[in-house]
């Protein structure tokens, strides 16, 4: 295990707070930088998380040249919010509407990746209530002043909001704590590293983003890392701490869901890696059970896992690249 | 004149233009509580993101009050002060967050008066867009401990100490639109409280029960003659008392406000409540106090004077009606320190003291560019007439 990764890659969010430095280093390498939001359902959220980064980080500081919102098809009024703002809103479905469709964070995130233009682009959930300027500033720091890093994923105090404004540290979060840094302990110990794994906020080089696969749900955090330590190694890596991440609390079953997914596209990634050799049929149905009636109720979760290939795969993409580099 | 009231137009589309970065202060800013006497956190977040606006000099005075001043182009005319209280009614310390939404902005205290910190830490950048520099130098100041038991010790000690003359005021408030206030009342605000001694405490048939006391107190005040003229009126504000349904209440107490425009009648009824204190408490034999939390003196501006009118008419073109009432802020201290002021409105807004507080977003814009204009014709030497 390389040990002084966590080290020399491993920052805090305050080296970066000098913005002309990131801005001058911005146009110093003639970067174009995207933020991408993905949605679903947010609409309490979604208009404070585009207002402080178009203020802070496109009016005040040219440091993002877009913020895109990639839609999942909230019943809410998202959409509109986010559109009152000025900034490009998406539904996914609408993005390649000649493929499959399906529905997932990870997707949204891919299908970004299409409508973009940034030479670096940022994801940041859309659901965190303490939103700042220094979760995307932050993890461009690492990308702009480093000619090594080339992608950079968040860490934080996670305090849980549990109602009447009444919080709860947790730690470094239940599913990595219980599943994932276990996992990563038993196959790839330089990941154990990584404080957060199943951070939702990091940003990276277009050429890392373009030729990885995409999970399309809850295991792209899982399978982003994984890939890009296989194809590029840690050195390549770093983490931001954020300090504080403020978000909505989980019921301990859909973070069982959560970790049965995340179990499952790790496994399939040491499976195809050659790591295992997995002789039964993994199930794609995780169960759960109710008291109804003083009655145990199973409940089956059907949680067909898909991913998309990397971009750099679809032929409209090398089609539109290839008219972005000849303009 | 005329050419502030024909910029008005501009001012809005110019001012609308930057929304995001006046609604991203009113966030950043607002979400840091501020209960009275707990404001160091937000005054340094507002220092802040003043020097991060290019304000030629910010600073925490001895007082806690974060100041920002944009020097004018010249040294001998008197500075202009804007001002917009720091503190919030809030009792809740810990971090919040706002919600915004196309239309509106809610969290707790957004309606008074951290939408106005917002807009005043903001003002740098209005100015800047809208292409104006001042001869005046402009101080940007949002005092703390102006509420309740604060009252008003902030803006009180930082006028008590400002080395140079003040041309005008202009005070900040988050709502509503329309509101110009140039006078105060003279006011003062007291609580009652009871307390029932602990060796009575036992006897639970007999023991005198505070909150009865407090009743007998209560009807007392309402028993008071009250002129219409001068204008007077006591309001009861606040009450509290008593632990469960079935005990008899130990401690129990009012807050109260009496305010007129005679600074003499104020004296006199609150002589008139510490007898009344003083009669019930020799008649239930507890023990019944009388705390003066805060006072204010009655002033003025003329309702002719060249600033109202001139503030009465940058919303009259903005198609804003002007409602005028008394206002115990900011704007008395200015007024008792002969410096003329206004108060102003900034936007609409509603449950202003409660869990869904919010103001407006598009009425704001309308709100912000009063201030500009103004002090463009208070640098032209409107208070100086």
């Amino acid at each position: 295990m390389n040990k002084k990764w966590i080290e020399s890659n491993t920052f805090h969010h305050s080296e970066f707070k000098d913005l002309d430095r990131l801005v001058y280093a911005k146009q110093d390498k003639h970067m174009s930088i995207s933020l991408c939001l993905p949605t679903l359902n947010e609409e309490k959220t979604i208009a404070k998380e585009i207002i402080i980064m178009k203020s802070e980080l496109m009016t005040r500081y040219p440091l993002l040249d877009e913020i895109v919102v990639i839609d999942s098809g909230s019943t809410d009024k998202t959409r509109h919010i986010a559109r009152s703002y000025d900034v490009a809103v998406h539904k996914a479905d609408d993005i390649l509407p000649h493929l499959e469709k399906y529905k997932g964070k990870g997707e949204n995130l891919w299908k970004a990746l299409y409508v973009t233009r940034g030479d670096i682009v940022i994801y940041i959930d859309a659901d965190i209530k303490n939103i700042h300027h220094r979760f995307a500033y932050g993890l461009l720091g690492p990308l702009l002043l480093s000619d090594r890093i080339r992608f950079s994923k968040a860490f934080y105090d996670r305090p849980i909001a549990t109602g009447d404004n009444k919080l709860h540290p947790t730690g470094g979060g239940r599913v990595t704590e219980l599943v994932t840094r276990p996992l990563f302990s038993l196959f790839m110990p330089d990941l154990t590293q990584f404080v957060q794994p199943l951070s939702g906020e990091y940003a990276g080089y277009r050429d890392i983003f373009e030729n990885i696969p995409f999970h399309i749900g809850y295991g792209v955090e899982t399978g982003m890392l994984i890939d890009i330590y296989q194809k590029w190694g840690m050195d390549v890596m770093a983490q931001v701490d954020l300090d504080r991440r403020v978000h909505k609390n989980q019921d301990t079953k859909a973070l069982g869901r959560m970790a049965f997914v995340i179990i499952k596209t790790f496994l399939n990634r040491v499976q195809t890696l050659g790591r295992v050799d997995i002789k039964q049929e993994i199930f794609d149905e995780m169960i759960q059970y109710r008291l109804i009636r003083d009655k145990l109720q199973p409940q089956m979760h059907a949680l067909v896992q898909f991913e998309r290939p990397p971009m750099s795969q679809i032929p409209e993409y090398l089609e539109k690249s290839a008219n972005r580099t000849s303009r | 004149m005329e050419k502030y009231l024909d910029a008005l137009p501009m001012f809005v589309d110019q001012i609308r233009k930057i929304r995001e970065i006046i609604i991203s202060n009113i966030v950043l800013i607002g979400q840091i509580s501020a209960p009275t006497f707990y404001e160091r956190r937000r005054a340094a977040c507002l220092t802040e993101r003043l020097a991060d606006f290019q304000v030629d000099e910010c600073s925490i005075d001895d007082f806690g009050n974060p100041i920002g001043v944009i020097r004018g182009t010249s040294t001998e005319k008197r500075s202009i002060f804007v001002v917009a209280h720091l503190d919030t009614f809030s009792e809740v310390k810990a971090e919040q967050h706002y919600e915004v939404t196309d239309k509106i902005i809610s969290g707790v205290g957004v309606s008074d008066n951290s939408a106005a910190v917002g807009v005043l830490a903001s003002l740098p950048e209005v100015f800047r867009r809208l292409r104006l520099t001042f001869e005046s130098d402009i101080v940007l100041v949002a005092p703390n401990q102006s509420l309740a038991r604060g009252n008003l010790r902030g803006i009180r000690r930082l006028l008590q100490t400002w080395p140079t003359p003040i041309r005008g005021a202009i005070c900040l408030e988050s709502v509503n639109l329309g509101r110009l206030n140039y006078y105060s009342d003279g006011m003062i605000r007291g609580e009652i409280s009871c307390s029932i001694a602990s060796e009575k405490q036992w006897d639970h048939h007999h023991a005198p029960n505070a909150i009865l006391v407090i009743n007998e107190v209560i009807n007392a005040i309402l028993g008071l003659r009250l002129p219409q003229k001068p204008r007077t009126q006591i309001v009861i504000g606040k009450i509290a008392g008593g632990f469960n349904h079935g005990n008899v209440a130990y401690d129990a107490k009012i807050g109260f406000e009496i305010r007129s425009d005679a600074d003499e009648m104020v004296k006199s009824l609150y002589g008139d409540i510490r007898d009344i204190v003083d009669d019930i408490n020799k008649a239930f034999a507890v023990e019944l106090k009388l705390n003066r939390i805060s006072n204010l003196n009655a002033t003025r501006l003329p309702y002719n004077h060249s600033l109202v009118k001139c503030a009465a008419r940058i919303l009259n073109r903005l198609g804003v009606e002007a409602v005028s009432e008394p206002s115990e802020t900011a704007l008395s201290i200015f007024l008792q320190h002969k410096i003329p002021a206004v108060t102003l409105g900034l936007t609409h807004g509603d449950n202003y003291h409660q869990d869904g507080a919010m103001i407006e977003i598009e009425p704001m814009f309308k709100g912000i560019s009063q201030i500009p204009a103004l002090i463009m014709a208070m640098d032209d030497g409107v208070c100086d007439e």
